[in-house]
């Protein structure tokens, strides 16, 4: 069985690792100003990247995006490092991302119905 | 920084918002310390200026606030505690109509960023709908 057999699984992937990143964002920014917090957020992309590279069928059980704190930005002086515009930037790649994989998750449905109807 | 993916001018645009943002914070300074005639050591504050780096294509970034070395403005102010014999006080060097002139600068620059990120995302959004 080819990898991208499971397209439905895949694409479910991708938009629960959306959500979850927006989620994170919308964490973010309600902390702007919060002392000592460091931004959040979601790992995904390297997980599917290793679930891709191994061996066998993808198990989407090991592709579970989750949470993490990159700590790598810099800190201001509140011990925070959540900066505006990078979330609203990270914001805007995130729902185009979400919206791809919509799209791409309505059309897959359509392809389902057509083979349906054909009598 | 390298531009990565589709997702390249959005990265490219933030980071030229993020470099107006510094800017910006430098001008107000500069405006707000117009008449400080004491900056530490003796000496009124000096104006600074936002000097932008960019290694190629992949986004610009705030290299440094470099001090503007001309001279002070010499006022005469003899009631001044900050006055020499002559009764004269060294002013900053900040021309309030320059800074004006560079704050419309930078908001419009600014704004050109944040055009392009919009811009883009409705490019990106057009290539979704084919997707319907």
């Amino acid at each position: 069985m080819s990898k991208t057999a499971n397209i439905i699984a895949f694409i479910d992937a991708g938009i629960k690792a959306e959500t979850l990143r927006q989620k994170a964002i919308a964490s973010n920014i309600a902390n702007l100003q919060t002392s000592g917090y460091r931004r959040f957020d979601v790992e995904f992309k390297e997980l599917l990247a290793k679930a891709m590279d191994s061996s066998g069928a993808v198990d989407f059980d090991d592709v579970d995006a989750q949470f993490y704190q990159p700590k790598q930005t810099p800190v201001k002086s509140n011990g925070n490092d959540v900066n505006l515009e990078v979330e609203v930037g990270e914001m805007v790649k995130n729902s185009l991302r979400h919206k791809a994989f919509l799209r791409l998750l309505g059309k897959k449905y359509k392809q389902m119905e057509l083979a349906i109807t054909i009598k | 920084m390298q531009i990565s993916g589709t997702f390249g001018p959005i990265d490219i645009a933030i980071s030229g918002i993020r470099a107006q943002d510094e800017n910006i914070k430098l001008i107000s300074s500069n405006v707000a310390n117009a008449h400080t005639t004491d900056a530490g050591m003796g000496q009124p504050y000096r104006r600074v200026e936002a000097v932008f780096k960019s290694d190629g294509i992949g986004g610009v970034e705030l290299e440094e606030a470099a001090p503007d070395m001309s001279d002070f403005i010499r006022v005469l102010k003899p009631g001044h505690p900050n006055a020499d014999e002559d009764g004269y006080v060294e002013m900053p060097n900040v021309s309030l109509p320059i800074e004006m002139m560079n704050l419309t600068m930078a908001t419009r620059a600014y704004q050109a960023n944040t055009a392009v990120l919009k811009r883009y995302q409705r490019m990106v959004e057009s290539v979704l709908e084919l997707l319907r």
